[in-house]
Formats: structure tokens, sequence, C-alpha cells
């Protein structure tokens, strides 16, 4: 028999070329990102200053941090439609916890906690009750908003800027906002976490074939859970962040920051069926994101013109991330129990 | 028999809503034995098979383990008493590669993160050491071929070095000199005590190694015999139940 006389390993271990590894929806969309700024760079002369490029970084903050965590939730097959609520949520209590004298410090942490607790609370329902996560988020989008516009009774919350929390919206390092640096460290980590441990392993798994990894000896749900609760997290730090660098809390931010988040890891090639997670795809698409309402304003627009484009992007994104794909696929993939 | 029986599993039931896909299962399994599980499609083999590798769990019956009796709550559980399985659809990850998918919920790690090259180089050396020929061990596993997917699955379930390997057609995807490799994987485990159950439509596999074989019959096991006491019509008479059915 051939098989019984072979001596040489068979089977190689020998990492294949860069081009082979990258995501190409990745790579195209990098090709997109790089047009996007030599159009806009052409266009509008002061796009490409360096004062513009850390303006930029600001903006795409907020997005990102989300974003993060987000490529981690569609990675595992979920989706997460409730974060721009906890945002507005947040950003209240940010405002009213201030309001009322709590010290800085302190409220840092109970704006942590209280995405945190709303993440719990989404991934407890998606991954032990078996609720469908699109429809838990949709759900909790509604509630989680609507009880924040309870307590201001729709006002928005101004903060004293001599606090520290507000100090946090304009403090700079290096040219870069506070807020750019924290999203640094939110995409190291996430990085990290996706790609260089077990767990980020396992969400890939997940996304793939649930029951194989669960076979496998691993508690998936646990997993799926912590990724809801990663969402929440980093809304909180979003809300957060929003409240300090805007000097108030408003029951009506974040509307629609779901779209944009979603879109920004769609855009990087973050596969929405499951399976096929990217960070520096999601870098990307927030970039993208952002690039394109920066450069809009700065070509002097109208401002009612972003929600509209972003929306489109949103559209093509998914059109593109479906590759042949039917959106009734997408859809009973998103709603079904798991 | 009892003394020395590695596995023994006693009226295990198991229903899925209204299917009622166990209705009390016997089973027995010798340190070093091959026991051929055999049954009409939907008789309940790979339910039975989940059962022991705790994949899913059972109603009501007795799983007992080296004269232990266990109840699983989880694949973890049958994996601490190194029970091995390749289950029927293989239970693999597509978008992972071979080596993730070799060591899936056991990467090895350095400090918090998964060493992957030492994970590579341990791939390679397992998958090279049973023969299985993939290109490499980066490449996703939703890219090989039914057959690769297969022997992968072979090969991770032998590398726990179980005490118990279930098989559940492992060889449906093989090519000829494949399931050869197979067999004599069989032969060789099982010379070193490890208890195999088989499960194959290949009657003629089951001549070549097994030592016992089991029928089963819409959830229920109906007959345990020697090989040695049978051949290919009995055994097809066993499974079809044709006798008996003429009897009744
Ligand atoms: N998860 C499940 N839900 C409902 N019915 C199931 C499930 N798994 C198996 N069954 C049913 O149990 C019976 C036995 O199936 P199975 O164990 O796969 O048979 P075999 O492996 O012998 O062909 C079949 O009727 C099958 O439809
Ligand atoms: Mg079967």
């Amino acid at each position: 028999m051939t098989v019984e006389t072979a001596t040489a390993p068979t089977v190689l271990a020998e990492t294949p070329g860069r081009w082979e590894r990258a995501n190409k929806a990745t790579l195209a969309m990098l090709g997109v990102t790089v047009v996007l700024f030599l159009v806009f760079g052409i266009a509008a002369p002061n796009f490409l200053t360096f004062g513009n490029i850390s303006n930029l970084a600001t903006q795409v903050a907020i997005t990102l941090i989300v974003a993060v965590a987000m490529t981690f939730v569609i990675t595992t097959g979920q989706i997460d439609l409730s974060v721009g609520s906890t945002v507005a949520f947040v950003a209240t209590g940010t405002a009213e916890m201030l309001r009322a004298g709590w010290d800085s410090s302190i409220v840092i942490i109970a704006a942590l906690v209280a995405g945190l607790l709303w993440g719990a609370i989404n991934g407890w329902l998606s991954a032990h009750q078996k609720i469908p996560p699109f429809i838990v988020t949709l759900a909790t989008m509604s509630v989680i908003r609507g009880i924040a516009q309870m307590w201001t009774q729709g006002f928005s919350v101004p903060i004293d800027r001599r606090l520290f929390v507000a100090k946090i919206g304009d403090a700079k390092f290096l040219g870069f906002s506070a807020l750019a640096w924290i999203a640094l460290v939110a995409v190291v980590l996430g990085a990290v976490l996706l790609s260089k441990m077990r767990f980020g392993n396992y969400v890939n798994g997940i996304g793939s074939q649930e029951e194989s990894v669960r076979r496998a000896g691993v508690n998936t749900d646990r997993i799926k859970m912590i990724t809801l609760m990663l969402t929440g997290l980093a809304a909180g730090v979003a809300g957060l962040l929003t409240a300090a660098r805007l000097g108030s809390g408003s029951a009506n931010s974040g509307q629609g920051f779901e779209l944009t988040v979603i879109a920004a890891v769609v855009l990087g090639g973050t596969d929405l069926f499951g399976g096929r997670g990217t960070m520096v795809g999601t870098i990307i698409g927030a970039v993208i994101t952002g690039v394109i309402a920066n450069g809009l304003t700065l070509l002097g627009v109208s401002p009612f013109l972003t929600p509209i484009v972003t929306g489109l992007v949103l559209l093509i994104a998914i059109w593109i991330n479906l590759r042949g794909r039917s959106l009734a696929d997408l859809f009973s993939h998103l709603t079904r129990r798991s | 028999m009892s003394d020395t029986s590695l596995v023994t599993l006693r009226g295990i039931t198991k229903s899925f809503g209204a299917v009622q896909s166990l209705r009390g299962v016997d089973l027995t399994l010798g340190p070093g034995e091959v026991l051929g599980l055999v049954g009409d499609n939907g008789a309940g083999k790979s339910t039975l098979m989940k059962v022991l590798a705790g994949a899913i769990q059972h109603d009501s019956g007795q799983i007992t383990i080296d004269g232990r009796d266990v109840r699983f709550a989880s694949p973890a559980d049958a994996r601490r008493e190194r029970i091995g399985i390749v289950y029927q659809d293989l239970a693999l990850c597509d978008t992972l590669d071979v080596a993730s998918n070799l060591f899936l919920g056991r990467e090895p790690r350095k400090g918090p993160f998964i060493d992957r090259r030492a994970m590579h180089a341990k791939a390679a050396e397992t998958l090279s050491e049973l023969h299985v020929r993939v290109k490499s061990t980066y490449q996703e596993i939703g890219r090989l071929s039914g057959g690769q997917r297969q022997a992968v699955a072979i090969a991770r379930a032998v590398s726990f070095q179980p005490r118990v390997l279930i098989l559940d057609e492992p060889t449906a995807a093989l090519a000829v000199a494949e399931v050869r490799q197979v067999l004599r994987m069989i032969r060789d485990v099982a010379a070193q005590g490890v208890g195999v159950i088989l499960i194959t439509h290949r009657l003629q596999d089951l001549f070549e190694v097994c030592d016992r074989i089991t029928v089963m019959y819409e959830g229920r096991s109906v007959e345990d015999e020697p090989v040695s006491a049978l051949d290919i019509e009995r055994l097809v008479a066993m499974i079809t139940r044709s006798n008996t059915e003429e009897a009744a």
C-alpha cells in the first residue's frame, strides 16, 4: 500500500502567503478607503490636513468602539440592534448622576456597569432563553430608549464643564483626542481577543457551525452571552463619551447609531451570516463611514444628507456582503432560534 | 462479563418531543473489543452514540463506565471519561482551519494566547502519522473534499487517545485505500485496549474488524451476536428483521 510507505510528513504546517490569508472583501474596502481619501483630498483642500485627520479620528472613535464589540456579535451569527438606545440611556444616566452630585469616578463605573447589564439582559434572553437576538434587541432597543426618555421627560441634561467626565470629552494627547486613544485601545484589545485567544476561535466557530463547537465541549451559550455583554459594555463607554463630548446627556442621542455600527462592521468584510470576523476590516469600515460624513460636511452639503448616505452605504455593504445569498436567507438566519 | 466491561448501557430511552428515538437500548463494550452497531436508517444508532458522547442527554436508563454509574451533562463530561467520537455529520467548523478544528476546545496555549505555531506543528504531526492527505494545516475545512474532512474528523477523535472510540459511519466519503487505512487504525487502537464502536453500512467491513455485532431496530437493541456466529445473509436478515416479520 502506497500510504504506508510514506516516510516524509504528508501534511505541512506552512503558513500560506499574506494574499491567500487576507479577507478579499476587506482588501476591496481598503481600496475604497484610499479612493475616498483621494477624492475628498482633491475636492476639499482642508481634508488631508493634520487637524482634520485628528478630527476625523475623534468622529470615528465612538462608532469604532462599539463596532469592535459588534464584530464579535456578528461573527457569532447574532446581531445587536439596541446599542444606540444603550448609548442614549448611559448618556442621560451619566448627566443625571453628575447633576445629582456623584463623583466622576463613581459615575464612570456606574455608566459601564449599566451598559454591561443591558448587554447581559440581551445575552441571557437570546443565548439562554433561545429568543433570536434580532427580536430581543429590537425589543430592548425600544425599551431602553423609552426608559431614558421617561427619566428625562425628553429634556437634555447639561453637564458642568468643570467636572472630570466633561474634561474627557475635550482632552487631547499628542494631537489626538482622548476618544481616539480609547478607540485605539478598544481596537487592539478586540484584535487580540478575536485572533489570538480561544474566545476568538470559538466566536468564529459558533458563527460557522455552533453545534460543532458545543460538541467540542465548549459552553457556546456562555460565549454568545459574553459577546452581547461586550456590545453592551462598549455602548456604555460610547454613551459616557457621547455625554462627555456634547457636555450634556440626551435620551435622543444615538438615533440610528446601530445602523452606522453594523454598516462599519459589514463594510469591513465580517460575514453577516457569521463565521468570519475581521477586526482590521472593522477599522476600515468605521473609517469609511466616518470619512463620508466628514468629507460631506467639509464640502458644505446639507447635514441632512449624512443619514441618507449612511443608509445607502449600509445597503451597498449588505449587498456586497451577501455575495449571492438572498436577503430572505439573511432574515431567516437572523431570526432563527439557535 | 460485567467486571471486565468498559461501557455498559442499560434501558436507554430518548424522545424528541413526540418522536421516541430510543425505546430501551442495551449495549456492552469490553476493552480492546470492536463492536459493530447496525440497523436501518432511523433505527437510533446516531442518537445512542450522541448520548454516550454527552452531546444529548437521555431520558432514562443507565450508563456505566468501568463499573461506575455516570451521567454526562455535556460533551466535556464524556471527553473527561476519554470517550472519543467521530460524529456522522463530522462536527467540524467550515470557516476554521484544519489545525483549529483538530484542536477545537483544547487549543494549546502560551499564557492566555493560542500557541498557533505549536498547534499547527502538532496538527501536521498527527495528520502525517495517520496518513491524512491535506496540503496544509492552514487550509480552511470548508475547502476540503468530503474524504479529507472525514479523515480530519477521525484524526481528531483518535488524537485524544480515547479509551472508547465511536465511529459513526466514518468511511462513507472515503476512497478504497483510505477505508483500508481506517480499518487498520481500528485494529491498531483495539490492540492497545481501546474499545471501539463502529457504525457502518459496509457489512464486509464489519466482518473484517468486529468481534461482536449489536443490531438496533426502531429504537431498541434487538440482537447481539459474536461475528464468528454470523454470515452476511444472517446479518442482513437480522437488520431487516425479515425472518421475524415472516413469523409474525
Ligand atoms: N434532534 C432530533 N430531533 C427530532 N428527531 C430526531 C432528532 N435526532 C434524531 N431524531 C430522530 O430519531 C430517529 C433516529 O435517528 P438516528 O439516531 O439518526 O438514526 P440512525 O443513526 O440509526 O440512522 C429518527 O427517526 C430521527 O428522525
Ligand atoms: Mg446515523
